[in-house]
């Protein structure tokens, strides 16, 4: 429990940071400098601010809802941190439902987002509330059938079984060649998962202000943006535990260990095994990281029925198709598609 | 049947093109990251202001005849000029000037219409005070002139745009004595006879 908070705490001021920092190199300008040796202390910042900011509960606002509805967001996101492996012996717990969990925990963040909505005597973070549950429940389902095709294909809902099944082969036997519509898939609808642009209508600064979090100061909107970027990170992590195959090496280990004639239990090798593998998962999540900061600034910004079309009208059939023809594709060559 | 699968084709079509769109948008927003920052570092590097800035004002108190020229063209009428008219030797007599800052707009009315040159603008612009009183700068005040950027020690001086060789629009590194873009006057005098020159010697070789 304390492994999951200290890990999240550190993922999201790393995330914090490199947001900043890589917003501000797209934008040929150079972020924060002076906090901390290359603004490294900004997210510190940032935290200190909000903690000692005045914590307003509005004038005729709920004041059980208001105060529930960014705990209700922010404890499932923390809790799917148990699931993430990086290594074999190195996740927070083995369940035989990892990814099922991570599913259903995700379902419980609409609830939250409505209950603040709707708490914060406020008619635009009303509407806010209400947009940023219907895009949440939109993205869950092609998220769901994308895990799904995955899932089918390893065999288990485990995600060290997941990460098993990919091992091996190296490079080629990551689940993003064999996956590549579900990846695409998966990746567009964890960003809406995340309300990270292009799908940031729910706190869109022009449109609503800011959505269901105008009413929110201080601590409570510390776990906001707490959740927020606890939320990518954690994606980020899922996508390369899911596709991209979690803690591999390109060069699958055992080969190298093969070639250099070093037997694979002898405890030096075992540890460098594990650090690589814990940098390989850190240097993925990375990657998706950087690429949605980049994203954030390339795209503009999609309609809330353009959003909804986007969820039910396209990536709904396509991953169904991509179910399907996972299906027919391991029924046809066991082999390569998970006997 | 083949109706349904042409339109599956063209929402296709529209996807893929859709996609490489956003690549491309992608490969420009990444192009951005290996160019240098166009940021100024203040306060440790600061912008040279140009010659027509509009700081703060400066007045020479031994010019000024007490028109008030500069507080009827003002759009709040803000210069307070305090004269009296001296009998003996019929002339005004000023006693004291003072412009507020905290209200000026800094739109440069007072300088252009002041008949005897006493108002000027400077490049002053970090006039920032804990009390808004501070601001009101009476005429000693308003005489001394600005701590020159380029004197600073601890400041890198950086051009401006105007003023940076043709090209450049980068003033971080720039050489030192590096001369702006564009002819002086004198040298614009030279081209223009130059160019007489040889305009007369086409016409007396015509001829």
């Amino acid at each position: 429990m304390g492994l999951m908070l200290v890990g999240a705490t550190v993922g999201v001021l790393g995330s914090v940071w490199l947001e900043r920092k890589i917003s501000a190199a797209a934008q040929q300008r150079i972020g924060p400098e002076y906090i901390g040796p290359m603004g490294s202390l900004a997210p510190l910042a940032d935290g200190l601010k909000l903690l000692l900011k005045e914590d307003i509960v509005p004038f005729k606002a709920d004041p059980l809802l208001f105060t529930l509805g960014p705990i209700i967001v922010s404890i499932p996101v923390f809790l799917s941190y148990l699931i993430v492996p990086f290594g074999q012996n190195l996740a927070i717990a083995n369940l035989g439902t990892a990814i099922f969990l991570w599913i259903a925990l995700s379902s419980i963040q609409p609830i939250g987002l409505l209950m603040s909505g709707y708490a914060s005597n406020n008619k635009y973070s009303l509407l806010g509330g209400l947009r940023a549950a219907a895009q949440s429940i939109s993205y869950e389902i092609p998220l769901a059938l994308a895990v799904l095709a995955v899932v089918m294909m390893s065999n288990s809902l485990s995600t060290l079984d997941i990460v098993q099944q990919q091992s091996g082969y190296g490079i080629l036997g990551w689940n993003v060649w064999r996956q590549p519509v579900g990846f695409v898939i998966f990746c567009i609808a964890a960003l809406a998962e995340c309300e990270r642009l292009p799908f940031d209508l729910p706190e869109a600064e022009e449109e609503l202000i800011a959505g269901y979090q105008t009413e929110y100061s201080g601590m409570k909107f510390a776990l906001y943006y707490l959740a927020s970027y606890v939320n990518l990170v954690l994606s980020a992590l899922l996508v390369s535990v899911l596709y991209l195959g979690g803690w591999n090496f390109p060069i699958p280990v055992e080969a190298i260990a093969g070639l250099l004639g070093v037997s694979e239990t002898t405890p030096w090798l075992q540890v460098l095994t594990a650090s690589l593998g814990i940098t390989m998962t850190i240097l993925k999540a990375y990657l998706l990281v950087f690429t949605a900061i980049l994203i954030r600034w390339t795209v503009p910004r999609v309609r809330i029925d353009q959003l909804l079309n986007l969820g039910w009208k396209f990536l709904l059939p396509v991953a169904l198709v991509n179910l399907l023809l996972t299906a027919a594709l391991k029924l046809a060559f066991p082999i390569a598609f998970g006997g | 049947m083949l109706k349904f699968l042409n339109q599956v084709g063209d929402y296709a079509k529209e996807t893929i093109q859709a996609a490489k769109y956003i690549g491309q948008g992608l490969s420009v927003t990444f192009d951005h990251m290996k160019r240098r920052p166009i940021t100024v570092q203040y306060p440790y590097e600061k912008l040279i202001p140009s010659e027509r800035f509009r700081g703060r004002i400066h007045f020479e108190f031994d010019k000024c005849i007490s028109c008030e020229v500069c507080v009827r063209v003002c759009p709040i009428n803000l210069p307070v000029v305090d004269w009296e008219f001296n009998r003996e030797t019929k002339k005004k007599k000023l006693k004291h000037y003072s412009i507020d800052f905290g209200v000026c707009i800094f739109c440069g009315n007072c300088v252009e219409y002041c008949p005897t040159n006493c108002l000027s603008m400077t490049e002053e612009y970090e006039l920032a005070a804990y009390d808004r009183h501070e601001l009101n700068y009476d005429n000693v005040a308003l005489g001394r002139l600005p701590y020159k950027v380029t004197d600073d020690p601890m400041v890198t001086p950086l051009r401006e745009l105007a003023y940076l060789p043709k090209g450049v629009m980068d003033p971080h590194d720039l050489p030192p004595n590096s001369r702006r873009s564009g002819l002086r006057p004198e040298e614009f005098i030279d081209k223009i006879e130059q160019q007489r020159d040889g305009e007369s010697q086409a016409k007396a070789e015509k001829a």
